[in-house]
């Protein structure tokens, strides 16, 4: 192993390691703060205007979404990607992180890992509420069936995404509660309430921290580590070939795949900073997610941002280089001139051009700089996906197809929906789950101290 | 049945180590170890190993063969339908659902696995020697229970010397681990 000198140490404060339980579990302990009630009062607020969006849609059908004949996919399917790019960077964060064995990434992953599993919820949601017809949504299970038995088409991409999301989203909240299962069990011996023992005792399924159940547990973490860092590069390589496979002008490309991928692990790593700047500054816990994490971070954004400007520039060259007019047209005369101007230059400024300021110290220091821009990456990313559907749909082959796109109230308010249930379910993580992993940290907090000397 | 056990409690990963060093030198049997986090060293002194890698493998390629079959009986054998001219076995885009569905059965069925093996299941009530081994302290314990009665005495001693904060004889009932 190399020493920490460059970075520092990983936990700073020479916690020991009650001090470390004690300061993890605190806030589970105490009753939350009124900013805890308040943005939870907001949250549920905005996931209950979506579940009335989501009632009209069920109840009129998508007719009362901004969708028409050109633009059969709109804000929902944008939104979709969205989330599930969002949802990429837990598994990506804890996966690649740990079979590259980065210890830095034990302050973090729990959060990180918290969050796919919501985002990935909220994504699923946008597919089933597309098909028009919910209620039937099981059909797209091969099961056994009574009409032929009449199986699914498994050549077709939307049939590769439902299974890639299915399978995504069971995995990632599996390995999210192995991971928490030593957690759990800490908290159940910590508690002095018979109700929260007997809850976390139920939901801790007996862990007593033996070395039998230790080995099997890190043997079983680099297993579901391993083969999940495949999936996490196939599932949204999957999600762009719902794109790629079709022939519209400016989907039918093979730099999709990878595009996809990185585009999906930089906004979940800012979605990451997001969540990390606000638990650090809430709860005070600068002691385990130091600058020094926020910085590597920051840096990994600059990189991917760098490779997202290269994908940007290579779809238009390859747009005029391969001499194909309609999809000259659609790069040039509907995205980087056209109605679209402000989705496709607000992507590039967001994402692009403003992440760059991350090479700046002082920026990556300063925690309303990295999550200014780590908000104004996400909304980069929205617009890339608004610029990727709606852009090749409303222009397509045909003049007499092209129309224009605005959603309705009832797109916003199923969107708002999501972002509240998200927003939910992370409020209730902070305060009913260990924020962070700690018998991770506990193993790595003499990592680059005095003490490991 | 109630069973006496020898319980060694340490603060310092260092003296718990050389205790179970000593403890084993003295050919005394570990009954097992409670730590807060994984201790690699402990893993090689208890000599303890887990075969999942292996069991993973299998369900890899249980997954890979299972879901090939399915789709050439589905698309093939049972009802095949004409996509566009495509064969019927049209091998190359069944690998993407093959990838996912293979992840998912090694996922789920090791999974499976480690909750029968470690015995980990909702409502299991595992023996817990000491609350303190889930938060900072490292427990060592030893059954007590064998024909050589002084096994406890001895081991309490060798413990003691290596600087255990506590070492206490506890009885337990019907112990499940």
């Amino acid at each position: 192993m190399y020493k920490r000198k460059i970075r520092g140490p990983l936990i700073e404060g020479n916690k020991t390691l009650g001090q470390i339980t004690k300061e993890i579990a605190a806030p589970m302990e105490v009753t939350p703060g009124l900013w805890w009630y308040i943005a939870f009062f907001i949250s549920s607020v905005a996931a209950v205007f979506g579940g009335y969006a989501i009632f009209i849609t069920v109840n009129k059908g998508i007719g009362t979404w901004g969708v028409n004949n050109s633009v059969a996919w709109g804000w929902e399917i944008v939104n979709f990607v969205w989330w599930i790019g969002i949802g990429h960077a837990g598994t990506a964060f804890s996966i690649f992180l740990l079979i590259l064995r980065q210890k830095w990434r034990t302050s973090i992953n729990r959060a990180a890992e918290a969050m796919t599993v919501f985002a990935v919820m909220s994504a699923a949601l946008f597919p089933a509420l597309h098909m028009g017809r919910i209620w039937n949504v099981f059909y797209i299970f091969p099961y056994p069936n009574t009409r032929g038995p009449l199986w699914v088409n498994f050549n077709s991409p939307l049939f590769w995404d439902f299974s890639a999301i299915t399978a995504y989203l069971l995995i990632s909240a599996s390995f999210w509660y192995l991971g928490m299962l030593p957690d759990l069990g800490t908290i159940r011996d910590r508690t002095t309430s018979k109700i929260k023992k007997a809850v976390y005792g139920l939901f801790s399924m007996g862990w007593t921290g033996s070395s039998r159940q230790w080995i099997r547990f890190e043997s079983l973490s680099f297993i579901l580590g391993g083969i999940a860092a495949v999936l996490v590069v196939s599932v949204h390589s999957i999600v762009s070939t719902d794109f790629a496979v079709g022939v519209e002008p400016g989907w039918h490309t093979t730099i999709f795949p990878p595009f996809f991928v990185v585009g999906a692990i930089f906004s979940g790593f800012a979605m990451v900073m997001t969540l990390m700047v606000l638990i650090r500054k809430i709860y005070k816990l600068t002691d385990y997610v130091t600058d020094n994490h926020m910085d590597a971070i920051a840096r990994i954004l600059i990189f991917i941002s760098l490779i997202m400007a290269t994908a940007y520039v290579t779809e238009l060259f390859i747009s005029w280089y391969s001499g194909n007019k309609y999809d000259m047209f659609t790069m040039f005369r509907n995205r980087v001139t056209g109605d679209y101007t402000m989705q496709f230059w607000g992507m590039i400024v967001c994402n692009a051009i403003i992440p760059q300021l991350f090479w700046f110290r002082k920026i990556r220091r300063n925690w309303i700089g990295l999550l200014s821009i780590s908000l104004v990456i996400n909304l980069g990313m929205w617009l890339e996906r608004y610029n990727i559907v709606i852009t090749s749909l409303s222009k397509d082959f045909l003049p007499s197809n092209w129309v224009s796109y605005s959603p309705t109230i009832i797109d916003i308010g199923v969107f708002v929906g999501t972002i509240g249930l998200f927003g939910a379910g992370v409020l209730l993580f902070m305060r009913y789950i260990p924020m962070m992993a700690i018998s991770e940290l506990k193993s790595v907090a003499n990592i680059g101290t005095k003490k490991e000397d | 049945m109630t069973r006496t056990f020898k319980i060694g409690i340490f603060d310092d990963e260092m003296k718990f180590i050389s205790s179970i060093r000593s403890l084993q030198e003295q050919k005394l049997q570990i009954f097992d170890v409670f730590t807060p986090y994984p201790v690699h060293e402990v893993f090689h002194l208890l000599k303890r190993k887990s075969k999942l890698p292996t069991a993973a493998y299998f369900f890899g390629l249980f997954g890979i063969v299972g879901t090939l079959a399915f789709l050439y009986y589905t698309s093939v054998i049972s009802w095949p339908l004409n996509y566009g001219g495509k064969p019927f076995n049209s091998f190359p885009s069944f690998i993407v659902v093959t990838i996912v569905v293979t992840i998912l059965t090694v996922t789920l069925a090791s999974l499976a696995l480690f909750s029968a093996r470690s015995k980990l299941f909702p409502g299991r009530d595992n023996t817990i020697f000491d609350l303190r081994a889930t938060d900072d302290k490292f427990v060592i314990v030893v059954d007590t229970n064998v024909k050589d009665t002084t096994v406890g005495e001895k081991a309490g001693g060798i413990m003691e010397e290596q600087g255990a904060i506590e070492v206490v004889d506890k009885e337990f009932e019907n112990v499940e681990v």
